[in-house]
């Protein structure tokens, strides 16, 4: 037991004494989450920044300009209508809505001025999500203006507590692949201790080869909570990502992920010599994953005829389960089917690793 | 009781017979000593005696042991330096000796010899960061750390300067003085012949000679040799007809002329000399060595 702690803190000094280690198990998965972020964050969420121009001084016009004004989405700015749309030209507001001279008045008329809504249609996203918000916005100054209740509700109840938007969707990919390389990689420690002739030292003190592994999965397992948690809260801050499930459930997942991926990264250190002959075997099936097991994108993506070979990586359990675990995402299989997938990897894995790693 | 005894020790790698049926006994509070040059059969020995390595063939106990089956009990016992170990390279001196010292449940380095083996000042460096002697020299007090019965030294001195070489030397002196047994295995006569009770010389897996260093070199030798530098125009067929001459031979760059009387063989060799006009350079007398001791038997100097 002494000798597990004292390994175990042992290459807890060897990891974050090394540079190279800590920017690939920490920062390097930040860097990834900031910049799919920064990339995937803004496009759907938080406010949308609106021009808002009121020619009219009519009170209706002026009711109409105040619900706008407190509708929780639009972030508003009114600068005058050639400000706007320069602005809105220029990419910095998504629409610019005119409330126009004789507004107010033209309401009794048999044709009342309408309220214009200047966007660009060339950016997809306007049109798909800012517009129906618009609409929305307009429909409750209307009935605020005609003191009308709405008859008829629609409640609209997603599968999330709130819309799931892209960076929701690719930050448990994230997580799941840094698991992945945090596993894959975490064997290179064992590598290098047999290469360095260490594991050959060690095996010359009474201390069983178990407890020199296990002390290596410890740590492992440890740093997996640390990062995870790391992404999960950067995430969250940063991005607004919130997780809807429950957090011992999300490190029970990374965890049993870990573990097979680990198990993979000593059986492909069975096949390297050397701490250098490592790397470039252990990012192949890494990048292959990376790209193929849908943690970037939903499967519904890709052709009918490649979803067979994506359901053959454990990546892809992973990202599943971490997926629907941690923000809700519907999912692509059950929970007790991912997890038992990743099982059934870790066993072959585990069973390979065992036969085929050599101490020396 | 003896701490080691190896009868007919056998072990192959492929086609090559690494150690082909060794006999020795090592009794406890001695230093004994593997001398022969690299591929000798030393290191596989050793590692094999360790719990390392399984043997081919043989018996052999350890602390009245057997490696193949009591390993583990037998490396709680001993304490051990391997050839070529880098250590845990980002760790501190005084956080590897405290890492070993929890695998045995006890200990820590005995009392000086972190200062005997000059690694005080070190105390806060990295591992990588000493130089490959200092590293060496860590290697050695941690092979202390569970204050074994038994000490396995193998090579100890590779790689280390003058200075830090006699300090090992001291360290050896201590773990004997303690009574500890101490197994050690080197290519240098020299270190052989300062530190080990009795040695073993071992060449192609066999051991060849094993006896204390003064009466391995006695019954090989009953003389002294004269010695200098090689030169120009002279053979080893022209010093063993001088009188008093049991055999000449060229090692190295220098002729080692041995002789029952050295000033008469001497007086005749500087008589050549001047007749043939000979520099003789660095002459020297000196008493026969165990290096002498393996060319004889081998044909072959320790450093080849």
């Amino acid at each position: 037991m002494k000798a597990y702690l004292h390994l175990t803190l042992s290459y807890f000094r060897g990891f974050v004494r090394d540079r190279a280690a800590l920017f690939w198990t920490l920062a390097f998965p930040l860097l990834f989450v900031t910049i799919f972020g920064l990339i995937f964050g803004r496009e759907l969420g938080g406010e949308f920044e609106l021009g808002l121009v009121v020619q009219d001084r009519s009170p209706q016009a002026g009711v109409v300009a105040q619900v706008l004004r407190a509708f929780p989405a639009f972030k508003l700015t009114e600068d005058g209508l050639e400000r706007e749309l320069a602005d809105l030209r220029e990419g910095r507001r998504r629409a610019v809505l005119v409330v126009p001279d004789g507004f107010g008045a033209s309401l009794a008329t048999a044709a009342p001025r309408p309220v214009t809504v200047h966007y660009d249609a060339s950016q997809q996203s306007n049109a798909q999500v800012v517009l129906p918000v618009i609409y929305r916005a307009v429909d409750l100054a209307d009935r605020t203006l005609t003191r009308s209740a709405p008859l008829v509700r629609v409640e609209l109840q997603t599968l999330q507590t709130e819309r799931l938007r892209s960076i929701d969707f690719i930050i448990p990919g994230i997580v799941a692949m840094s698991v992945m390389q945090l596993g894959i990689f975490g064997a290179v420690n064992m590598v290098s201790l047999r290469e360095r002739r260490v594991l050959r030292r060690l095996a010359a003190t009474p201390v069983p080869r178990v407890t020199v592994v296990a002390a290596d999965v410890t740590l492992r397992l440890g740093l997996t909570l640390v990062q995870t948690a790391i992404l999960v809260s950067v995430a969250r801050a940063a991005f607004g990502v919130n997780v809807t499930g429950n957090l011992l459930v999300l490190a029970g997942v990374v965890l049993l992920g870990v573990l097979a991926f680990l198990a993979l990264g000593f059986l492909i250190a069975a096949f390297a010599r050397t701490e250098q002959g490592f790397f470039p075997i252990a990012q192949v099936p890494m990048f292959i994953m990376m790209f193929m097991s849908g943690i970037f994108f939903p499967i519904e993506f890709v052709p009918e005829w490649v979803r067979p070979i994506i359901n053959a990586f454990p990546l892809t359990f992973l990202g599943d389960a971490v997926r629907q675990v941690m923000v809700g995402g519907a999912p692509l299989f059950p929970l007790a089917l991912d997890l038992g997938v990743l099982a059934a990897f870790l066993a072959v894995f585990f069973v390979g690793a065992v036969r085929l790693f050599r101490w020396e | 009781m003896p701490v080691i005894e190896v009868e007919g020790l056998r072990k192959r790698y492929g086609a090559i017979a690494a150690v082909d049926g060794v006999n020795f006994q090592v009794d406890r509070g001695e230093v004994f000593g593997m001398l022969g040059p690299n591929g000798a059969g030393k290191t596989t020995t050793v590692e094999i005696l360790e719990g390392l390595r399984p043997r081919d063939g043989g018996t052999v106990r350890v602390l009245g042991l057997d490696p193949s089956h009591a390993a583990r009990a037998i490396k709680a016992r001993i304490g051990v330096q391997l050839q070529q170990v880098a250590l845990f390279p980002d760790l501190k001196v005084p956080e590897i000796i405290e890492l070993f010292a929890s695998f045995y449940g006890r200990g820590g380095v005995a009392g000086g010899l972190i200062e005997r083996l000059g690694l005080q000042e070190r105390r806060t460096a990295r591992v990588k960061e000493l130089s490959g002697g200092q590293q060496q020299r860590l290697s050695v007090a941690l092979a202390a750390v569970n204050d074994p019965e038994l000490v396995f030294l193998d090579e100890p001195t590779t790689g280390m300067d003058p200075q830090a070489r006699r300090n090992l030397w001291g360290v050896v002196e201590q773990f004997k003085s303690e009574g500890r047994t101490v197994f050690l295995t080197t290519h240098y006569m020299e270190e052989a012949e300062r530190l080990c009770d009795r040695v073993a010389v071992m060449d192609h897996g066999r051991i060849i000679a094993l006896d204390a260093p003064g009466r391995l070199v006695r019954a090989h030798f009953n003389e002294d040799a004269i010695e200098f530098a090689q030169c120009d125009g002279l053979s080893t067929d022209d010093l063993r007809p001088l009188p008093e001459v049991t055999s000449a031979a060229l090692e190295g760059d220098r002729f080692a002329v041995f002789s029952a009387r050295v000033p008469e063989t001497m007086a005749a060799l500087l008589d050549l000399a001047r007749a043939r006009k000979l520099p003789l350079e660095d002459l020297r007398v000196r008493h026969a060595t165990l290096e002498d001791v393996f060319l004889k038997l081998t044909g072959r100097t320790l450093r080849d």
